[in-house]
This record gives C-alpha cells, structure tokens and sequence, in this order.
C-alpha cells in the first residue's frame, strides 16, 4: 500500500511532513483567531436526503442569526470583536459522511465549534471529536456518554421532552384512557417509544398493544394503520416519526376513519397535513414544536432573543420551510456566543468550561439545569421546561411549558426501565 | 377479527397493483433487453414529479398530469435505450452500471430541480367508499386498482394480439432468430424501454399523492420490484403479477398482524426460500435466469 502512494510520486519525506502538519493541525482546534477574523462555525447535519428536514432549515435559521449577530458588532472576544460565518457540510446523514465532513472542517476550515443533528451519524464523528478536543453539538442527547466530554445537547433533549406533551394530554383530556404508537426502527424511533412508554405508564394510559415498528423504507402506511387503529384505541402516539411518515400516517388515520386524539413529537408543514386530511381532524394535534410567531414565546422566561421577528424574517425568506429544527441550531449559537464572551476565547476547552459554569444555562426556553448523568452518564444536556404546542383552528398553539427534570425527579425510574428495555441506555448501545 | 381482515385484504389489493406495474415494467426491459435497469425506481420518482409539476404546481387535472407522466418517464426510456443501453448492447454489466449512474443523475437532477424535501400534492379526492365502520377503500387507492387492471390488461393484449407485440416477445425469445425474421431489435428495444418506463412512471404519478415524494423515494420500490421478479421468476410477466399479489398479501398481512420490520424480514426470506427450492423462480425458465 505505501510502496504504492510512493511510486505515484509522492515522496517519503514529503508525506511525513504532511501527515506531521496534519496531525499536529488536528490537535490545535480553534487555534488563536487575529483579530477581526471571523470566527467559523461549522455545520455538520444532513442537507440533502431523507432526514434533510431536520438540517437544511437549521442552517437557513442559522445563516439569520449571524446576519444578525454581525450587524450588532459581531462576537466580542477578549482581543476584539469577530464576525461570525458558518460553514456547511452536508453529511447525507451518514457515518462515514459525517466523519470526513468533521475531519475537513477541523483541518481545512479551521472551525472552532461543530453542530451536528448525530443520531446515526454520531458514531462516525466520535473519534474525530475525542481524537481533537473539538467542541460538538448534537440535538440528540441519546448521542451523550461518559467517553465524549465535548459534545454537548444545549437544545434538544430528544426524546425525553416528549413526557411533557403526555403529561399536559393527562391533564387536560383525562377521559383517555388507552394508546397506542407507530415507531421506524432507528436511532431516533427507539428512544422515542421508550420515553413516550416511559410518559404513558406515568400518565395511568394503558398501551393497548406493543409499539409497531416499521423499516424506515417504509412508503404505503395503509397496514401500518389498520393495525393501529384495529381496537380503537383512545390515543394514537406517532413517537419520534420523521414528517416523510407522519404526513401519510394522518393522511391513512382520517382515511380510514380515526376520529380519536393524535399526539406526535414533531408535526413539521402542518398546515400541509391539515389540507391532506381536514381542519376538524387535525384540531387538537399535539406536539412538541411551537411555530416562533407564538406570543407565548414573548414571556419574560424565554431566552431567545426576539422570536416573533426572528420567524417574520424566516417565513418571508424561506415561505413554507419553517420546521422543527428552523431555530434550534441558531439557539445553541446564542449559548455558544455567551459563553465564548464569557471566556473571551473561542477556544472549545475555555468555550465549554464557561458555557457549564454553575450547572446551569440559559436555554431557549428558561433557564436551565446541565443534566443527564442518570441517563447518558453525563451531565451535558441542558434541561429545563418545554412547551405543549396543539392545533387549534389550523394554527400551532403553545398551552404551556412543562418542566422535564420535574416529570423526571417522579418518574425517573420508569423511563430508565424502558430505555433498558430498549437497549438505549448510555451504556448499551453498541 | 373480519373488519380487520378484510380492511387488510384491501390494503393488500392496493399494494400489488403499483408494485405490480412497476415489476412488469422492470421484466419486459430485462426481458427484452437483457438488462438490469437499476434507475426503474428512479423513472417510478420521475412520474411521481411529473404529477407535482402538473398537478401540484401548473394546477392540470391529475389525470392530465398522469398522462403527462406516463410520456415523459416514456421518453425518458427512450433516451436510456439510445443513449446507454444501445450502445453497450454486447456487453450486460455495462448496461447495469450505466442504469446506476442514470440513477444518480436522475436523483441529482431531482435535488437540484425541486430540492430535498417532500413535496406537497394536494389531495386528488377525499371521498372514501365506505363499507363498513372500519372497513374502508380510499377513492385514490382504487384509481389505483383500476388502473393496474387495465394498464396490465392492456399490455397483456397488446404482447399476445398485436404484430408488435409478438415482435417484442419473439425479441425476447431469440434476439438473433427474431432478427433473421426481420424484426429490428432496435425498434423492439425502443418499445420495450418505453412501456417498461412508463409503467414505472405511472405507478409513480398514481401513487404520488398517496406517498412522500422525494428525490429518494425510488430506492424502496426497486428493491421490492426485484424482490419480485426474483420470486416471480427472471424475465416472466406473468410471475411479475403474480409475485406481487404474493408479496403484497405476505408484507401487508405480517405488518399488520406483527410488524413492518418481520415483513420485510418475511418479504426477503420469500424470495431466500424460492431462490433454494426453485432458483428460476415461481415463472421462470432456466435459460432466462
């Protein structure tokens, strides 16, 4: 092999000088930045494919925010202020993808933090992260464990926060008593049915059958909800279902005569699915993704800045395209920008070390506690409330914050029980 | 117990009629040509775009939009047949690699054209025939039913009634007797390739307000339309229909009674059991596997 790239003409000393520079380049993430050079993010999610829904609007929300940010002056290090710019690459969300996409932004960008979506891709990145001390987001706390002390969950806490729109159901719709749920067979579907199993049995909601899963391949939901909705169940939970299934599961549910509660974590372009099926049908969806021109989102306990105009700006540049993930990658920048000011520095180590100062951070939606130790071995997800979004009259309405670590602190037990159930403890998966 | 039954029953019904157009489109191209069309998938997301285009974006009636679909995925078969499959005629691996990177130029033209994520198709119709509380037909589904009856129909017809088809079929048979008879194989392959293509394309533009449309929606349907012709038997229309109706009742019957990840499991070891007991499968010759 190595007699092969020398005879291509590549000599030896040249290739250890490379492989020198490269190496000592992949252990100095984030080095020093001159002053007024901007600081480079770098963007690591599926833009193109499948599971694009959940990267590309982060991205597009994510190019608002910097516009915005370098407007104010940019980002204010300790030797003056930066301009910020994200560079992108679209990891197909696939492992392999995804540890060239980290490897080039490290050594060829010269980013100083990385946001990924993980899940599945995750694995592929890990060595990169652990190899270089970068400093690595994900939305999937499911991602987080002991091994990796740089990758951070500061948005999301998928699946868990989906215990707090089954708690709100409990609440508000007592008389339903019975459930059941649809789930595709991967990294994001398990956790999800184990939570949202989790979140029914503390709800006193009996689950009338077991979780139907289904290959991701999956395109004709026809059987997938005749079987559902075979013993009419109160309650149908479409767990953690990417909107390529959700649409044509709702679609099949008004067909096929459902007529009970819907509940789902995600209900991206749902005014799509509303002119699918009917308004009346879709009245009383619940999820967990509130559009961001809420009035809820107005309250004093919200920490993303101007909401409302940040969805006007959104809407008007990419009509149709807001999504469950459209702010959420910009929300983990406002906490990396505070917490690089704090440090003065963006340096992954100092950035990381601010950011977690006193266990606690601001979250986009209240403030909030560094936790997971119990479930990811880790305390690098921040936690706190999460809004219950339901349609009413067409329209995304959020009807209250709940707070996960409260759900936790009296159910804890019971999701733990359901996670090893489903292999998807921290130190389970493979 | 017999609302659920006959609900699924339903389903399954729904199920073989598109895989069913899409197979058969795949055997007459191998049958005909001799050649493994990887894009069959692809030209099945072609149609579906077609319908977003006229239906969805340009507001024709959907059945215009299905026409329309039918002929361009057609012409696009065409263009297969001339541009790649022609010229590497002599050689079956070069016809296979050439239909993957078509494939992927297809998908990237998808990308590029209408971006990565599913497009919305407004409903053809909600109205629902109604047999019973929980037994229920979907006026879009039975579209089409109605339709792979009569497009297989039609072609079943036009293969054993016609002079072009028994042309194709003879080409099928023996390429160099059907020659010395006068039959230009050109032109067969050109029909063969047009009707394979726009049997895809139609299944795709009927089924794309049922379905998400996306530039990667092609990739289940090639790998359930081979899982078929395997079972059916290479290069055999009629075990293409029936492999289907097979398949579609196995997969819609396990998914419903256990689960979607057991039926594809069940789905594939359909075709391992056929493979080990009768390798030409349920149709097939042994000169065509």
């Amino acid at each position: 092999m190595f007699s092969r790239i020398f005879s291509s003409g590549l000599t030896r000393r040249t290739f250890l000088k490379s492989t020198a520079a490269t190496a000592v380049s992949a252990g100095l993430p984030g080095a020093a930045l001159a002053q007024g050079e901007p600081i480079k993010i770098g963007f690591l999610a599926p833009l193109t494919g499948a599971v694009a829904a959940w990267g590309k609007p982060g991205l597009d929300g994510c190019e608002i925010w910097a516009e915005r940010i370098n407007e104010a002056g940019g980002i204010q290090l300790s030797d003056g202020a930066h301009p910020v710019e994200f560079v992108s690459y679209d990891n197909e969300y696939d492992p392999a993808k995804a540890r060239t996409g980290a490897t080039k932004l490290i050594r060829e960008d010269g980013v100083s933090f990385i946001m990924m979506l993980g899940g599945d891709t995750w694995p592929g990145v890990q060595p990169v992260a652990d190899k270089t001390g970068m400093l690595f987001s994900t939305l999937l706390p499911s991602d987080l464990s002991p091994d990796t002390t740089t990758l951070i969950a500061p948005a999301e806490v998928h699946p868990i926060y989906n215990v707090t729109g089954v708690e709100w159901l409990a609440e508000n719709k007592p008389d339903l008593k019975t459930a059941v749920m649809c789930a595709q067979d991967d990294a994001l579907g398990l956790p999800s049915v184990a939570t949202y199993l989790a979140a029914f049995e503390a709800a006193g909601i009996e689950m009338q059958s077991e979780p139907l899963l289904f290959d991701p391949a999956t395109t004709d939901f026809a059987p997938v909800v005749t079987r559902l909705i075979a013993d009419s169940p109160d309650i149908v939970c479409l767990d953690t279902c990417y909107a390529d299934y959700v649409h044509p599961i709702c679609e099949q549910l008004f067909q096929q005569g459902y007529e009970g509660q819907i509940i789902s974590c995600t209900a991206d372009f749902y005014d799509q699915m509303i002119s699918k099926t009917s308004k009346e049908f879709m009245e009383g969806f619940i999820f967990q993704f509130p559009d961001f021109d809420d009035p809820a989102l107005n309250s004093d306990q919200v920490n993303f800045e101007d909401p409302n105009g940040f969805y006007a700006e959104y809407a008007e540049r990419f009509p149709g395209q807001w999504g469950a993930v459209s702010w959420e990658y910009a929300s983990i920048m406002d906490l990396w920008k505070a917490a690089a000011e704090k440090a003065g520095s963006a340096d992954p180590e100092a950035v990381i070390a601010a950011m977690k100062e006193g266990g606690t951070g601001k979250h986009a939606f209240g403030d909030a506690d560094w936790w997971g130790t119990e479930l990811f071995g880790i305390d690098n997800a921040l936690v706190g409330d999460w809004p219950v979004v339901v349609i009413e009259d067409g329209k995304a309405t959020i009807k209250g914050f709940k707070n996960i670590p409260e759900w936790y602190d009296k159910h804890g037990d019971l999701l733990v029980k359901h996670m090893k159930a489903y292999d998807q403890m921290w130190d389970q998966r493979g | 117990m017999i609302e659920l039954l006959a609900q699924t029953c339903l389903n399954a019904v729904y199920a073989a009629s598109y895989i069913s157009l899409v197979a058969v489109g795949l055997v007459l191209i191998f049958g005909v040509m001799g050649v493994i069309n990887f894009a069959h998938g692809e030209l099945f997301m072609a149609g579906a775009y077609a319908v977003v285009t006229f239906y969805a974006d340009l507001h024709l009636p959907f059945l215009v939009a299905v026409a329309l679909g039918l002929v361009f995925v057609g012409c696009l078969g065409l263009l297969m047949e001339r541009a790649l499959f022609r010229p590497l005629r002599d050689n079956p691996l070069g016809g296979l690699v050439a239909s993957i990177g078509f494939l992927m130029i297809l998908q990237a033209l998808a990308v590029m054209g209408y971006g990565v994520r599913m497009e919305h198709i407004p409903p053809v119709t909600q109205e629902v025939i109604v047999f019973s509380d929980k037994v229920r037909l979907p006026l879009s589904r039975l579209f089409v039913i109605i339709a792979a009856i009569v497009l297989l129909g039609a072609l079943w017809y036009f293969l054993k009634r016609t002079k072009f088809g028994w042309a194709l079929r003879a080409s099928a048979q023996d390429p160099e007797a059907a020659e010395l008879q006068g039959i230009s194989i050109n032109q067969t392959a050109r029909i063969a390739m047009f009707i394979g293509a726009g049997l895809a394309g139609i299944a795709g533009a009927l089924t794309a307000p049922l379905v998400s449309v996306n530039p990667h929606m092609g990739h289940s349907v090639i790998v359930t339309a081979f899982i078929v012709i395997i079972v059916g038997g290479v290069g055999s229309l009629e075990g293409a229909v029936l492999a289907s109706v097979v398949y579609a009742v196995v997969h819609t019957f396990v998914t419903t009674f256990y689960d979607g990840v057991i039926a594809d499991i069940v789905g594939l070891s359909l075709m391992l059991l056929v493979l080990i007991v009768k390798p030409t499968g349920l149709f097939g010759s042994a000169d065509r596997a």
